[in-house]
């Protein structure tokens, strides 16, 4: 039963890591940089 | 060593690359003609990797590293933004400024390495010499080679063009924290291109229509069908070189991978030179600027191929990997296999089904019919260079794919 609790936990715990990742933010604050330069320069 | 081969063979194929889009003169919008790469690039995307290894290996490593997913479609995403911008660069200060300046991402490559996954970590000066040294020569090869095989137009915008081709080349850095990311934690190379080229299909989709609307949109693809198959097999050939990219990223690291793709700008060179005639008639001094951006971009390249990670250098990798392990759950012992290209003990090994086999049947009708539709291109070419650089492109092909196949299996 803690197994199948644990696997069902697993997307909530990885989304939450992903949340607090900084490998996520750095690039995702870039992309969005770029796509307000873009529409900048167009 | 496989890295640094990796490296260099992604190099001669991201620069083969430029040869199909070469024979397209006619005048197709920038947006359109990347969108097209892009579709042939999805096509390869899929069809590849289920040829090498099929589609259920690239299930396995999603169901153990699902969150990877994440990164692979903002990988994408970024690498069409970029993309966009080069466009915009280019027409504004001409490719002689623009391409230094966007080839400038290997520097942040090398910032986010060491940063973020403990690159160059307890490296002696030597190597820290190399790998910086020879990104920073290679920059100055890549600038005389730029200016040398440009038009020198007059800037029509200095400060956006400047602004492009600058965000360009900080999108391309940053870029490769999802690659290096990736293969930290354990994932195929092979997997994570199948998603990134979603990221990159939608965001470049987005971008055409969003730019040109639907109705111009097609109304330029219907009016270009003559030539989208050498822009299709454009992104076919990037695609390969991207692979190998790939690989170089996962074993010698975003610090040292980058840098040896950028030698992509001297393999892009030889074919305009060699087998388009493009410096025909140039003067003196162009031709130094090629000969002399040549050597420093090789000196760079043999800078960096003779830095190797040391074992202390490793460690810090596996640090890295460690922490990756343990955010995302993902079992240390398939992370430390897929580390060395092996697979972990008791994995089952990856078997093509008819799936992997339809795809690359559709992959290849669908070529085979812009194939038909396309018409060959009146322009004089010189074969015998053409054959020469295809024979050696395909020799480092046959000589990475042999080396991966023994070393890793494609891991």
């Amino acid at each position: 039963m803690e197994q199948t609790d644990h696997n069902n936990d697993r997307p909530r715990m990885q989304f939450a890591s992903v949340l607090t990742d900084i490998h996520f933010w750095v690039p995702l604050a870039v992309l969005i940089g770029g796509l307000l330069l873009l529409k900048t320069i167009h | 060593m496989l890295g640094v081969l990796s490296g260099l063979a992604a190099g001669a194929w991201l620069g083969a690359a430029e040869a199909p889009t070469k024979l397209v003169s006619v005048g197709v919008s920038p947006l359109v003609i990347s969108l097209v790469m892009v579709i042939g690039v999805f096509l390869a995307r899929w069809s590849l990797p289920a040829l090498i290894l099929g589609t259920s290996s690239i299930g396995a490593d999603l169901r153990r590293t699902p969150h990877l997913i994440i990164w692979a479609v903002l990988a994408g995403c970024i690498w069409a933004v970029a993309n966009t911008l080069t466009i915009f660069a280019i027409r504004d200060i001409g490719l002689s400024i623009a391409f230094p300046l966007w080839n400038s991402n290997s520097l942040l490559g090398i910032l986010w390495g060491v940063i973020f996954f403990n690159e160059l970590r307890h490296a002696d000066w030597r190597r820290w010499t190399g790998v910086l040294g020879g990104a920073l020569v290679m920059c100055t090869g890549a600038t005389l080679l730029a200016v040398a095989s440009s038009t020198q137009a007059p800037a029509a915008h200095p400060m956006r063009g400047i602004s492009a081709a600058l965000g360009a080349g900080i999108l391309w850095g940053t870029m490769y924290i999802p690659y290096r990311k990736a293969y930290l934690s354990g994932m195929n190379p092979l997997s994570f291109v199948t998603f990134f080229t979603f990221g990159e299909l939608g965001m470049i989709s987005a971008l055409a229509i969003g730019y040109l609307g639907l109705a111009t949109l097609w109304h330029e693809l219907k009016s270009a069908q003559t030539v989208l198959f050498w822009l299709m097999l454009g992104g076919f050939i990037w695609v390969i070189g991207d692979l190998f990219q790939q690989y170089a990223a996962k074993y010698v690291g975003i610090s040292r991978g980058i840098p040896l793709s950028n030698s992509n700008q001297l393999w892009g060179l030889l074919w305009g030179i060699f087998v388009f005639g493009e410096l025909h008639g140039s003067s003196p001094s162009t031709y130094m600027q090629v000969i002399g951006g040549s050597l420093l971009m090789m000196l760079g390249v043999g800078a960096i191929a003779f830095s190797s990670a040391t074992d202390k250098e490793q460690v810090q990798w596996r640090e890295a990997a460690q922490r990756e392990s343990r955010r995302y759950s993902i079992a240390a012992d398939y992370v430390e296999a897929r580390l060395q290209g092996m697979r972990m003990a008791g994995e089952i090994k990856p078997a093509r089904t008819w799936v992997d086999w339809m795809l690359v049947v559709a992959a290849t009708i669908i070529f085979m019919v812009f194939a038909v539709m396309a018409h060959a291109p009146i322009m004089s070419l010189h074969w015998g260079a053409a054959a020469l650089l295809i024979t050696s492109t395909l020799l480092l092909l046959l000589v990475c794919s042999l080396a991966l196949w023994r070393t890793t299996r494609f891991n």
